[in-house]
């Protein structure tokens, strides 16, 4: 819809209500209309003034140009003639030397700004009513924004588009930066998939014994109704809780050299890990692949400690990943235990079992045989994860921190497909014996941010106490009984571990204000430049390798 | 009767006089304001074709000098 931009005053000449008592009423309406006619002049001659001063204005910068153009030929017509073609030295370096030619490209910007409103419109502007004055409101605000900037922005799509675009040049950054990575490791995210039922199946049997396995054929029929039959807040869960086991099956099934390696490169980013924002869905199979190296760093400090499989007669390989195994030995097992029943609790015996078993492997000296597990939950068949986890005298810090965060992964799946009736569960994972105190209220601090609507405060004091009660908690769901655990048993290691806890916690802090300020201060250095934005877009889009110094060089004008 | 229409008669032929008059005159002030805006918009689009023709001899100028001048190096 064209504005007008100039509207002419008294736009009805004789529209007025006539005073009252004139006799001759014709002679008034004429002189009316006459004098609306002087005031009619009047406006269309500011209204010429001002066009013709718009155009004036233009015309004179546009005579600035062209008296700088003028000297510029003078100067290189006198340069021309000048040039003589025997001196011209042609040296390679000259060539290679000589600054590349570029050209100062001008482009029009922030055209319809505030700034550049017409005179004219802004007079009809300011005719307008006035927004709220909210921002009177501005000095009370907590977070320092504009008041009136909630109510209308005019800088708002321009500022939506910058954003867009600063983020848009980031994750090109980081895709390229990825790219890289992965030429450098094409074969890790391939150890992923593997056979994942085979080992499900041979933790079922060997947790149930040689007695009560099952066939293979019906496990598997079963297992699908587990995983498909229940309600449907229940499906997500054990499907993202089975896929992560399968995933970390999968790894554990590695032999032991190539479980070391990834152990030196995931450890570098495990403790990273708690703190990122929850980890992007294709992150999963690669997510996967940290943790679950750090379970295997305990796990195989376990099995040094203790060459010796248990009674049971298992082998080592199957010993190395006790954290993982209990809980997918677990759906299975209760797939052949009553379903129904036992699907609310399916949710926290999974959970609990990894923690009784490292707690029970890092304290109790004496390893129960493998019929010790079913009395921990007796309605629920056990695998035989404490029977498998020998005793460590004293856990050594990388591996105090590995257990902690690998036994978030068997959390994380289940906060991921959240309900209300997995409050306990979280709370006894992070509850790993007390030898590993320190980064467990990490790992609490880690858990507290997928589980946001569940239990509040996982408290690190009593938290640590929990494993030393694993029997009771595994088949209650009693949140209530969790955060008040037995009392404290090592105050004295607690107090040394508790200024490890700090100083690890405001390392991780550290980090993150770091990261913080580094994006503020990019901000502030961006002006509101379209011209440069885009470009830094585009290059990063266009360039092949990485070279984020192309923009700088360009010298913007404008 | 005739008296009696005179001065109305005249009044009412007064008026209309008056009423040419002024549609004269705004008849003009409109074909002022057209004559202004017409006269506007061709000077902007005059200005703006000398604005383009500057910028492209202010680019071939710039390539010029580069290519002139001697003795420079990188940045």
């Amino acid at each position: 819809m064209p504005l007008v931009k100039r509207n002419i005053d008294p736009r009805h000449l004789c529209h007025t209500a006539l005073p009252r008592g004139i006799k001759n009423e014709l002679e008034c309406v004429t002189n009316i209309s006459l004098a609306n006619i002087i005031r009619q002049l009047s406006s269309l001659s500011k209204y010429a003034e001002d066009i013709f001063g718009e155009l004036f204005n233009e015309a004179h910068s546009f005579s600035f140009r062209v008296n700088s153009l003028q000297e510029r030929v003078d100067r290189l017509s006198v340069s021309v003639t000048q040039l003589d073609p025997k001196e011209e030295e042609l040296s390679l370096q000259d060539i290679t030397m000589r600054k590349a030619f570029r050209s100062s490209t001008i482009q029009d910007q922030q055209l319809f700004d505030r700034k550049t409103l017409p005179i004219p419109l802004q007079e009809t502007y300011d005719v307008c009513e006035q927004p709220p004055p909210l921002n009177i409101l501005t000095p009370y605000r907590d977070d320092g924004k504009e008041g009136l900037k909630f109510y209308t922005n005019p800088s708002y799509f321009f500022d939506l588009w910058k954003e867009k675009m600063l983020q848009d040049t980031e994750d090109k950054r980081k895709e390229k930066r990825k790219q890289k990575k992965n030429l450098d490791r094409p074969h890790e995210p391939e150890k992923v998939p593997r056979a994942p039922h085979d080992r499900r199946r041979e933790w079922q049997k060997l947790a149930q014994g040689p007695e009560l396995a099952e066939d293979d054929a019906n496990l598997l029929h079963k297992h699908i109704e587990v995983a498909n039959g229940p309600a449907s807040h229940f499906e997500t869960r054990p499907q993202t809780y089975v896929d992560h086991m399968d995933g970390s099956y999968s790894l554990s099934a590695l032999p032991f050299s190539q479980m070391s390696e990834l152990l030196t490169r995931a450890e570098e980013r495990v403790l990273v890990r708690p703190h990122e924002p929850p980890p992007p869905p294709p992150m999963h199979g690669a997510g996967d692949v940290k943790p679950i190296p750090t379970c295997i760093s305990s796990a195989t400090g376990l099995i040094e400690n203790r060459p010796q499989s248990p009674a049971t007669g298992r082998t080592p390989v199957f010993v190395s990943p006790t954290p993982p195994p209990p809980p997918p030995p677990l759906p299975s097992a209760l797939s052949t235990s009553s379903l129904r029943a036992s699907m609310t609790s399916t949710p926290p015996p999974p959970v609990p079992p990894p923690p009784p078993p490292p707690a029970t492997a890092l304290q109790a000296p004496a390893v129960p045989p493998p019929p010790a597990p079913l009395q921990i939950a007796p309605g629920v068949l056990h695998p035989a994860p404490p029977p498998i986890a020998p005793p460590l005298v004293q856990p050594s810090p990388p591996v105090a921190r590995a257990a902690p965060v690998c036994e978030t992964v068997p959390v994380h799946p289940l906060p991921q497909g959240e309900v209300q009736g997995l409050p306990p569960p979280p709370p006894p994972p992070p509850l790993p014996p007390p030898g590993i105190r320190p980064s467990s209220p990490v790992t609490v601090a880690a858990l507290a941010h997928p589980p946001s609507g569940l239990h509040p405060t996982p408290s690190t004091a009593p938290g640590p106490h929990a494993p030393l009660m694993p029997p009771s908690p595994p088949s209650q769901v009693v949140p209530a009984s969790e955060p008040k655990r037995h009392p404290s048993t090592l105050p004295v290691i607690s107090d040394a571990r508790s200024v490890l806890l700090e100083a690890i916690r405001k390392g991780i802090q550290l980090r993150k204000v770091e990261e913080q300020r580094e994006q503020e201060a990019k901000h502030e250095r961006i002006e509101n430049d379209v011209a440069t934005i885009l470009s830094r877009r585009i290059a990063v889009e266009y360039s092949d390798s990485e070279d984020d110094s192309e923009f700088d060089e360009v010298d913007w004008l404008e | 009767m005739a008296g009696q229409e005179d001065p109305v008669q005249r009044e009412i032929h007064q008026d209309w006089a008056n009423r040419e008059y002024i549609e004269l005159i705004t008849s003009s002030i409109k074909k002022i304001a057209d004559f202004l805006n017409l006269f506007d918009m061709s000077c902007r689009s005059r200005l703006a074709t000398l604005n383009e023709k500057l910028t492209a001899l202010e680019r071939r100028i710039e390539y010029i000098e580069a290519r002139v001048t001697k003795g420079e190096t990188l940045t």
